[in-house]
Protein backbone atom coordinates (compact mmCIF):
# COMPACT_ATOMS: atom_id res chain seq x y z
CA UNK A 1 0.00 0.00 0.00
CA UNK A 2 2.72 2.41 1.09
CA UNK A 3 4.71 1.33 -1.97
CA UNK A 4 1.93 2.48 -4.32
CA UNK A 5 1.81 5.87 -2.60
CA UNK A 6 5.58 6.23 -2.93
CA UNK A 7 5.41 5.28 -6.62
CA UNK A 8 2.71 7.85 -7.31
CA UNK A 9 4.55 10.48 -5.27
CA UNK A 10 7.85 9.95 -7.08
CA UNK A 11 6.02 10.03 -10.43
CA UNK A 12 4.30 13.33 -9.69
CA UNK A 13 7.49 14.84 -8.25
CA UNK A 14 9.65 14.00 -11.28
CA UNK A 15 6.99 15.36 -13.62
CA UNK A 16 6.76 18.65 -11.69
CA UNK A 17 10.55 19.06 -11.82
CA UNK A 18 10.58 18.48 -15.57
CA UNK A 19 7.62 20.76 -16.21
CA UNK A 20 8.73 23.47 -13.75
CA UNK A 21 10.07 26.03 -16.19
CA UNK A 22 8.70 24.66 -19.45
CA UNK A 23 5.07 24.77 -18.34
CA UNK A 24 4.80 26.85 -15.19
CA UNK A 25 7.51 29.44 -14.58
CA UNK A 26 9.71 31.96 -16.32
CA UNK A 27 13.39 30.94 -16.20
CA UNK A 28 14.30 34.63 -15.88
CA UNK A 29 12.94 34.50 -12.36
CA UNK A 30 15.43 31.82 -11.44
CA UNK A 31 17.43 33.09 -8.43
CA UNK A 32 21.15 33.23 -9.08
CA UNK A 33 21.97 31.40 -5.86
CA UNK A 34 19.77 28.49 -6.90
CA UNK A 35 21.21 28.31 -10.40
CA UNK A 36 24.67 28.10 -8.87
CA UNK A 37 23.62 25.32 -6.51
CA UNK A 38 22.11 23.32 -9.38
CA UNK A 39 25.45 23.34 -11.20
CA UNK A 40 26.83 21.10 -8.50
CA UNK A 41 23.92 18.67 -8.37
CA UNK A 42 25.30 16.24 -10.99
CA UNK A 43 28.83 15.81 -9.55
CA UNK A 44 27.58 15.70 -5.95
CA UNK A 45 24.67 13.29 -6.43
CA UNK A 46 26.57 10.95 -8.71
CA UNK A 47 29.60 10.82 -6.40
CA UNK A 48 27.33 10.16 -3.41
CA UNK A 49 25.97 7.13 -5.27
CA UNK A 50 29.27 5.90 -6.73
CA UNK A 51 31.54 6.11 -3.65
CA UNK A 52 29.54 3.70 -1.44
CA UNK A 53 28.98 1.41 -4.45
CA UNK A 54 32.74 1.02 -4.86
CA UNK A 55 34.16 1.27 -1.37
CA UNK A 56 31.60 -0.36 0.91
CA UNK A 57 31.36 -4.09 1.33
CA UNK A 58 28.50 -5.25 3.56
CA UNK A 59 28.22 -1.70 4.86
CA UNK A 60 31.88 -1.42 5.91
CA UNK A 61 34.70 0.50 4.21
CA UNK A 62 36.79 -2.10 2.36
CA UNK A 63 39.87 -1.07 0.38
CA UNK A 64 41.43 -4.53 0.35
CA UNK A 65 41.86 -6.88 -2.58
CA UNK A 66 38.96 -8.91 -1.24
CA UNK A 67 36.67 -6.15 -2.53
CA UNK A 68 37.10 -6.20 -6.32
CA UNK A 69 34.55 -3.41 -6.85
CA UNK A 70 36.81 -0.46 -6.13
CA UNK A 71 39.47 -1.86 -8.46
CA UNK A 72 37.00 -2.53 -11.27
CA UNK A 73 35.41 0.88 -10.65
CA UNK A 74 38.75 2.67 -10.57
CA UNK A 75 39.61 1.17 -13.93
CA UNK A 76 36.21 2.20 -15.27
CA UNK A 77 36.87 5.80 -14.13
CA UNK A 78 40.09 5.86 -16.17
CA UNK A 79 38.33 4.32 -19.17
CA UNK A 80 35.43 6.79 -18.90
CA UNK A 81 37.85 9.73 -18.65
CA UNK A 82 39.66 8.60 -21.79
CA UNK A 83 36.79 7.44 -23.97
CA UNK A 84 33.75 9.36 -22.63
CA UNK A 85 31.81 6.22 -23.51
CA UNK A 86 29.19 4.68 -21.23
CA UNK A 87 29.54 1.33 -22.98
CA UNK A 88 33.33 1.24 -22.62
CA UNK A 89 33.03 2.00 -18.90
CA UNK A 90 30.45 -0.76 -18.40
CA UNK A 91 32.34 -3.36 -20.45
CA UNK A 92 35.74 -2.66 -18.82
CA UNK A 93 34.29 -2.50 -15.30
CA UNK A 94 32.12 -5.62 -15.58
CA UNK A 95 34.82 -7.73 -17.21
CA UNK A 96 37.33 -6.71 -14.54
CA UNK A 97 34.84 -7.54 -11.79
CA UNK A 98 33.96 -10.92 -13.29
CA UNK A 99 37.60 -11.75 -13.88
CA UNK A 100 38.55 -10.93 -10.30
CA UNK A 101 35.57 -12.79 -8.87
CA UNK A 102 36.45 -15.79 -10.99
CA UNK A 103 40.15 -15.63 -9.97
CA UNK A 104 39.17 -15.47 -6.30
CA UNK A 105 36.81 -18.40 -6.73
CA UNK B 1 19.42 24.16 -47.26
CA UNK B 2 15.69 24.17 -46.74
CA UNK B 3 13.81 23.86 -43.50
CA UNK B 4 13.93 20.21 -42.31
CA UNK B 5 10.46 18.67 -42.07
CA UNK B 6 9.07 17.42 -38.74
CA UNK B 7 9.64 13.89 -39.98
CA UNK B 8 13.29 14.56 -40.80
CA UNK B 9 13.83 16.16 -37.41
CA UNK B 10 12.18 13.21 -35.65
CA UNK B 11 14.38 10.67 -37.44
CA UNK B 12 17.52 12.71 -36.81
CA UNK B 13 16.72 12.90 -33.10
CA UNK B 14 16.03 9.20 -32.93
CA UNK B 15 19.30 8.39 -34.72
CA UNK B 16 21.28 10.62 -32.46
CA UNK B 17 20.36 8.76 -29.28
CA UNK B 18 20.58 5.30 -30.88
CA UNK B 19 24.29 5.11 -29.98
CA UNK B 20 23.57 5.62 -26.28
CA UNK B 21 20.99 2.80 -26.14
CA UNK B 22 23.78 0.33 -25.36
CA UNK B 23 23.95 2.03 -21.96
CA UNK B 24 20.18 2.42 -21.64
CA UNK B 25 19.34 -1.27 -22.07
CA UNK B 26 21.49 -2.78 -19.27
CA UNK B 27 20.57 0.13 -17.00
CA UNK B 28 16.85 -0.50 -17.62
CA UNK B 29 17.29 -4.23 -17.06
CA UNK B 30 18.99 -3.53 -13.74
CA UNK B 31 16.26 -1.07 -12.69
CA UNK B 32 13.66 -3.76 -13.41
CA UNK B 33 15.58 -6.53 -11.64
CA UNK B 34 16.21 -4.22 -8.66
CA UNK B 35 12.50 -3.42 -8.29
CA UNK B 36 11.55 -7.09 -8.02
CA UNK B 37 14.57 -7.93 -5.85
CA UNK B 38 13.49 -5.14 -3.46
CA UNK B 39 10.15 -6.84 -2.97
CA UNK B 40 7.96 -4.80 -5.31
CA UNK B 41 5.35 -6.61 -7.35
CA UNK B 42 5.95 -6.64 -11.13
CA UNK B 43 3.06 -4.18 -11.55
CA UNK B 44 4.64 -1.79 -9.06
CA UNK B 45 8.05 -2.00 -10.75
CA UNK B 46 6.55 -1.23 -14.14
CA UNK B 47 4.29 1.55 -12.78
CA UNK B 48 7.29 3.25 -11.17
CA UNK B 49 9.16 3.12 -14.47
CA UNK B 50 6.24 4.41 -16.55
CA UNK B 51 5.61 7.29 -14.13
CA UNK B 52 9.14 8.30 -13.16
CA UNK B 53 11.03 7.40 -16.40
CA UNK B 54 14.34 8.08 -14.70
CA UNK B 55 16.86 5.38 -13.85
CA UNK B 56 18.36 7.23 -10.92
CA UNK B 57 15.02 8.23 -9.39
CA UNK B 58 13.71 4.68 -9.87
CA UNK B 59 16.71 3.02 -8.24
CA UNK B 60 16.72 5.42 -5.31
CA UNK B 61 12.97 5.05 -4.80
CA UNK B 62 13.33 1.27 -5.07
CA UNK B 63 16.02 1.16 -2.39
CA UNK B 64 14.04 3.37 -0.03
CA UNK B 65 10.80 1.47 -0.54
CA UNK B 66 12.73 -1.73 0.21
CA UNK B 67 14.12 -0.12 3.38
CA UNK B 68 10.51 0.66 4.44
CA UNK B 69 11.34 4.37 4.56
CA UNK B 70 8.58 6.81 5.46
CA UNK B 71 6.89 8.35 2.41
CA UNK B 72 8.28 11.91 2.84
CA UNK B 73 11.87 10.59 3.07
CA UNK B 74 11.43 8.45 -0.04
CA UNK B 75 10.10 11.38 -2.05
CA UNK B 76 12.73 13.79 -0.66
CA UNK B 77 15.59 11.46 -1.63
CA UNK B 78 14.21 10.97 -5.14
CA UNK B 79 13.73 14.76 -5.33
CA UNK B 80 17.37 15.51 -4.50
CA UNK B 81 18.72 13.08 -7.11
CA UNK B 82 16.25 14.46 -9.69
CA UNK B 83 17.05 18.15 -9.20
CA UNK B 84 19.00 18.21 -12.43
CA UNK B 85 15.68 17.89 -14.27
CA UNK B 86 14.86 21.37 -12.98
CA UNK B 87 18.02 22.66 -14.59
CA UNK B 88 17.14 21.00 -17.90
CA UNK B 89 13.65 22.46 -17.73
CA UNK B 90 15.05 25.97 -17.30
CA UNK B 91 17.51 25.49 -20.16
CA UNK B 92 14.91 24.18 -22.62
CA UNK B 93 12.06 26.54 -21.70
CA UNK B 94 13.13 29.49 -23.91
CA UNK B 95 13.27 27.18 -26.97
CA UNK B 96 9.78 25.84 -26.33
CA UNK B 97 8.00 29.11 -25.44
CA UNK B 98 6.26 29.27 -28.84
CA UNK B 99 4.64 25.82 -28.51
CA UNK B 100 1.12 25.12 -27.25
CA UNK B 101 0.40 23.59 -23.85
CA UNK B 102 0.01 20.04 -25.17
CA UNK B 103 3.55 20.03 -26.57
CA UNK B 104 4.96 21.52 -23.39
CA UNK B 105 3.35 18.83 -21.26
CA UNK B 106 4.48 16.08 -23.61
CA UNK B 107 8.08 17.30 -23.72
CA UNK B 108 8.18 17.73 -19.94
CA UNK B 109 6.89 14.23 -19.42
CA UNK B 110 9.54 12.65 -21.65
CA UNK B 111 12.63 14.61 -20.65
CA UNK B 112 15.77 12.65 -19.75
CA UNK B 113 19.50 13.33 -19.57
CA UNK B 114 20.20 12.01 -23.06
CA UNK B 115 17.29 13.63 -24.91
CA UNK B 116 18.04 16.90 -23.15
CA UNK B 117 21.69 16.75 -24.20
CA UNK B 118 20.96 15.94 -27.83
CA UNK B 119 18.10 18.42 -28.25
CA UNK B 120 19.83 21.33 -26.54
CA UNK B 121 22.61 20.90 -29.08
CA UNK B 122 20.11 20.91 -31.93
CA UNK B 123 18.21 23.92 -30.54
CA UNK B 124 21.38 25.98 -30.31
CA UNK B 125 22.37 25.44 -33.96
CA UNK B 126 21.85 28.45 -36.25
CA UNK B 127 18.96 28.59 -38.72
CA UNK B 128 15.19 28.21 -38.66
CA UNK B 129 14.27 26.26 -35.51
CA UNK B 130 10.52 25.94 -36.08
CA UNK B 131 10.43 22.14 -36.19
CA UNK B 132 13.18 21.34 -33.73
CA UNK B 133 10.83 20.13 -31.03
CA UNK B 134 10.32 17.13 -33.33
CA UNK B 135 14.01 16.39 -32.90
CA UNK B 136 13.43 16.23 -29.14
CA UNK B 137 10.40 13.99 -29.67
CA UNK B 138 12.39 11.61 -31.87
CA UNK B 139 15.11 11.16 -29.27
CA UNK B 140 12.69 11.04 -26.32
CA UNK B 141 10.27 8.49 -27.83
CA UNK B 142 13.16 6.23 -28.83
CA UNK B 143 14.58 6.36 -25.32
CA UNK B 144 11.19 5.93 -23.65
CA UNK B 145 10.29 2.84 -25.69
CA UNK B 146 13.72 1.24 -25.21
CA UNK B 147 13.78 2.02 -21.50
CA UNK B 148 10.34 0.58 -20.80
CA UNK B 149 11.03 -2.62 -22.77
CA UNK B 150 14.30 -3.07 -20.86
CA UNK B 151 12.63 -2.46 -17.48
CA UNK B 152 9.80 -4.90 -18.26
CA UNK B 153 12.39 -7.50 -19.32
CA UNK B 154 14.23 -6.91 -16.06
CA UNK B 155 11.04 -7.22 -14.02
CA UNK B 156 10.11 -10.45 -15.80
CA UNK B 157 13.62 -11.91 -15.48
CA UNK B 158 13.57 -10.66 -11.89
CA UNK B 159 14.83 -13.20 -9.44
CA UNK B 160 15.99 -15.41 -12.34
CA UNK B 161 19.23 -13.45 -12.63
CA UNK B 162 21.81 -15.10 -10.34
CA UNK B 163 23.37 -12.78 -7.75
CA UNK B 164 26.85 -13.97 -8.81
CA UNK B 165 26.46 -12.01 -12.05
CA UNK B 166 26.70 -8.84 -9.93
CA UNK B 167 24.39 -7.09 -12.40
CA UNK B 168 23.83 -4.33 -9.83
CA UNK B 169 27.39 -3.19 -10.53
CA UNK B 170 26.25 -2.06 -14.00
CA UNK B 171 24.35 0.71 -12.22
CA UNK B 172 27.46 1.95 -10.41
CA UNK B 173 29.44 1.82 -13.68
CA UNK B 174 26.73 3.76 -15.50
CA UNK B 175 26.89 6.45 -12.83
CA UNK B 176 30.69 6.53 -13.14
CA UNK B 177 30.35 7.15 -16.86
CA UNK B 178 27.91 9.99 -16.15
CA UNK B 179 30.03 11.41 -13.31
CA UNK B 180 33.42 11.64 -15.04
CA UNK B 181 32.44 14.14 -17.77
CA UNK B 182 30.62 16.51 -15.36
CA UNK B 183 33.69 16.94 -13.12
CA UNK B 184 35.44 19.79 -14.95
CA UNK B 185 36.44 22.53 -12.50
CA UNK B 186 38.08 22.51 -9.07
CA UNK B 187 34.71 23.30 -7.56
CA UNK B 188 33.24 20.21 -9.28
CA UNK B 189 36.06 18.08 -7.84
CA UNK B 190 35.33 19.48 -4.37
CA UNK B 191 31.61 18.75 -4.78
CA UNK B 192 32.30 15.16 -5.84
CA UNK B 193 34.95 14.40 -3.19
CA UNK B 194 32.95 15.90 -0.31
CA UNK B 195 29.73 14.21 -1.48
CA UNK B 196 31.43 10.81 -1.80
CA UNK B 197 33.21 11.04 1.57
CA UNK B 198 30.09 12.25 3.37
CA UNK B 199 28.06 9.43 1.86
CA UNK B 200 30.66 6.94 3.15
CA UNK B 201 30.81 8.46 6.63
CA UNK B 202 27.01 8.59 6.83
CA UNK B 203 26.59 5.03 5.53
CA UNK B 204 25.20 3.88 8.87
CA UNK B 205 22.22 6.24 8.77
CA UNK B 206 18.82 4.61 8.25
CA UNK B 207 16.69 4.94 5.11
CA UNK B 208 19.71 5.57 2.89
CA UNK B 209 19.86 9.11 4.22
CA UNK B 210 23.59 8.99 3.41
CA UNK B 211 22.69 9.73 -0.21
CA UNK B 212 20.83 12.93 0.68
CA UNK B 213 23.46 13.97 3.24
CA UNK B 214 26.29 13.36 0.76
CA UNK B 215 24.53 15.22 -2.06
CA UNK B 216 23.76 18.29 0.05
CA UNK B 217 27.28 18.41 1.54
CA UNK B 218 28.78 18.14 -1.95
CA UNK B 219 26.61 20.93 -3.34
CA UNK B 220 27.58 23.16 -0.40
CA UNK B 221 31.29 22.38 -0.90
CA UNK B 222 31.11 23.19 -4.61
CA UNK B 223 29.42 26.52 -3.91
CA UNK B 224 31.94 27.41 -1.20
CA UNK B 225 34.90 26.83 -3.55
CA UNK B 226 33.16 28.75 -6.32
CA UNK B 227 32.62 31.73 -4.00
CA UNK B 228 36.13 31.80 -2.58
CA UNK B 229 37.50 31.75 -6.13
CA UNK B 230 35.41 34.74 -7.18
CA UNK B 231 36.43 36.81 -4.17
CA UNK B 232 39.63 38.81 -4.87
Amino acid sequence: MNAWLAIAGVGVMTFLLRASFIVFADPQRFPHFFRQALNFVPPAVLAAIVAPGLLLSQGVLDLSLANPRWIAGGLAILVAARTRSVLAAIVSGMSTLWLMQWAMG
Amino acid sequence: MGLPSPREEFIAGSREVAASLVGTIPFGLVAGVAAVAAGMTPAQGIALSVLAFSGIAQLVATQLIAAQSPLPITIAAAFVVSLRLLMYSAALAPHLAHLDARWKWLISDLMTDQSFASSVRRFSEPGDGRHRHWHFLGSAVTLYATWQVAVVAGVVAGAGVPAQWSLDFVVVLTFIALLVPVVRTRADVAAAVVAGSTALIAAGLPYRLSLVAGSLAGIAAGMAIERSRRRP
